[in-house]
């Protein structure tokens, strides 16, 4: 694979646009609060405490020269500290991501090893009489949002079957419905491309090669059609990553899962902003970063991309 | 073929054993039920959604006067589904409208005027799509407050690049079609042929898109009622519904099932209509070529 130096500095260009909207954002929304002092002492505070954080923040100088300082304290990683504890926000942040991390891995596993055999084995037949009742079902269950998914798979192994617990982040047992509740994110579609695939691809002319030259028909599946079907939907799964965070959040508040999202949704309910813009500047840095493994990694599956830029 | 392409994982596996005619049908009367539901929800409510009553506090499903139960201050849950109606779906619709409305001028812009203003909203629409829209939305909402207009605003506004890359790249193909060309020649003003002429080209496509996201967008809303950053805390939305049922998963599981249930509904009909209309407009294509 060729090294191309202008294009990594124009995917550093990208980040730096990418990064330089996301916190001007936050700026400007901390500013429509009105009062950022006001959020920072709450509801109980003096004049004179109002007076000292404002000093103390910096709120009493030109609107400018603020987003100039938080944009240079930015550069720094220094977000300021949590108006809920004191602690760094950014370390407070940082500490989240591992379980996030956790999380979106073990799911997009989940995703793989529920939609790619499902895909398969819908798709290789698709007028079955039993494949048609599954395709219907997958259809219906792609209709379904994720954390309604998760409720009723609480319902269903928690609170009926009393097989797994419902929520926390303590040993492997507690990581079997969130994980499962984040999959549910993404498998059903997943299912559907890799069926539709696969059955494009049982069409193509190397199957019938493969087949004139003697493959059986699960030999055709598995080893001609399906490795052509998975393309297009792994390239799906590293699209939808941003997606994946959004459900990560809601699936980490369902669970009380340690991660950015819960961090970051109990963050707002205080205007905790040093917290927010830590998190989401993290979140936009994550994202950016599997975005553009993504896209490597497909240069290096799939050799026809290789001739466009990075 | 050019309506397939933000759209392809959507279009699936029932392609050959289902005609579009079965989709369109399905969606179609699933539609007008639903529509008639929220169009009456008001006189078919026994009860009045807010009003709770502590004597008969989460009673289970069928129980006689309250065929899908009662929550945890004793209201109705058919009735709070029924006046959810018009929360849940009016948000979801205007979060779609704006963003179709905004997506599409953008869109057409962007085609229209090569040059920079081109490469400032093409660029403008992929930093948007690259993050995951509910953290802004959860921040946006936190700052702003709860509500209709500032969840119908803030998803729309979120989301218009969606609409706007797939009328973009449409757009482009159909200016230089010979009708839009020889408009040119006659010298028609370029708002006039992007209206007259681009426009009704785009109608298949918009039509497609604003079934699917009007789906994404119920579903965004219930997300953010979920999490406490949707429409207000009393409002019967099937969100905060799911968010209070949460609480009771343990001692009134039934809590979750009606509201779970329209949702999966609406979503579902909405994506029988979506891949109706893609599968019909791509079959008229293919007759015409």
């Amino acid at each position: 694979m060729s090294f191309d130096a202008r294009a990594v500095v124009r995917r550093i260009g990208v980040l730096a646009v990418f990064l330089l909207s996301v916190v001007t954002l936050l700026f400007f929304l901390l500013q429509l609060t009105g009062d950022p002092a006001e959020v920072m002492v709450g509801d109980s505070g003096t004049p004179e405490q109002l007076e000292q954080v404002r000093k103390q923040y910096g709120f009493d100088r030109p609107l400018a020269e603020q987003y100039v300082r938080y944009l240079v304290n930015l550069a720094q990683f220094d977000f300021g500290v949590s108006f809920a504890n004191d602690q760094p926000a950014f370390s407070l942040v940082m500490d989240r991501v591992g379980p996030t991390l956790l999380l979106t891995f073990l799911s997009i596993i989940a995703t793989l090893a529920i939609a790619v055999p499902l895909g398969a084995w819908l798709g290789a037949r698709p007028d079955a009489p039993e494949r048609i009742a599954g395709g219907i079902a997958v259809y219906i269950a792609q209709g379904v949002p994720g954390f309604v998914a998760g409720l009723l798979m609480i319902q269903l192994f928690a609170v009926h079957l009393r097989w797994l617990p419902s929520i926390g982040h303590e040993g492997v047992a507690t990581w079997i419905l969130p994980t499962l509740t984040l999959a549910s994110f993404l498998a059903p579609k997943l299912t559907r491309v890799v069926a539709a695939n696969v059955t494009e691809a049982m069409r193509e002319d190397y199957i019938r090669t493969a087949r004139a030259s003697g493959a059986g028909p699960s030999g055709l599946l598995w080893r001609h059609a399906l490795p052509n079907a998975l393309l297009g939907a792994t390239a799906l799964v590293g699209a939808q990553f941003a997606f994946l965070i959004s459900g990560a959040v809601i699936t980490e508040v369902i669970f009380a899962w340690p991660g950015l999202g819960w961090l970051l949704v109990k963050a707002t309910t205080t205007l905790d902003f040093p917290v927010i813009q830590a998190a989401v500047f993290v979140i936009a840095v994550l994202v950016f970063a599997v975005n553009t493994l993504t896209d490597v990694l497909f240069r290096f599956i799939d050799p026809r991309l290789r001739t466009k830029g990075i | 073929m050019t309506t397939a392409f933000g759209l392809l994982p959507r279009l699936g596996i029932l392609r050959r054993s289902n005609r579009p005619g079965i989709q369109l049908a399905v969606g179609g009367s699933l539609l007008l039920f639903i529509f008639i539901l929220a169009l009456l929800h008001r006189q078919l409510a026994a009860y009045d959604p807010l009003a709770g009553d502590i004597l008969t506090r989460l009673k289970p499903l069928l129980t006689p006067g309250h065929l899908l139960g009662t929550d945890q201050l004793g209201r109705d849950i058919l009735s709070r589904l029924l006046f959810g109606f018009p929360w849940s779906l009016g948000i979801a619709l205007a979060a779609t409208l704006i963003a179709m409305i905004v997506g599409t001028v953008a869109g057409l812009w962007a085609a229209w005027v090569p040059g920079w203003i081109r490469t400032f909203i093409n660029r403008s629409a992929d930093t948007i799509i690259a993050f995951p829209g509910l953290v802004i939305a959860i921040c946006v909402i936190a700052v702003i407050g709860r509500g209709f207009w500032p969840l119908a605003l803030t998803l729309g506004v979120l989301t218009w690049p969606f609409f706007a890359r797939v009328v973009y790249a449409e757009a482009l193909g159909l200016l230089q079609r010979e009708y839009v060309l020889a408009a040119e020649l006659f010298g028609v003003q370029g708002w006039r042929i992007l209206i007259r002429h681009v426009l009704p080209g785009l109608r298949p496509t918009l039509m497609v898109m604003l079934a699917f996201h009007f789906a994404d967008m119920l579903i965004a809303e219930s997300a953010l009622s979920f999490l406490g950053l949707g429409a207000p805390i009393q409002a019967p939305t099937w969100g905060n519904m799911l968010a209070e049922s949460r609480q009771y998963l343990f001692l009134a599981p039934w809590m979750m099932l009606a509201p779970g249930g329209v949702i999966v509904l609406v979503v579902v009909t909405l994506n029988l209509l979506g891949d109706g209309i893609a599968k019909l407009s791509r079959d008229k294509a293919r007759a015409v070529e």
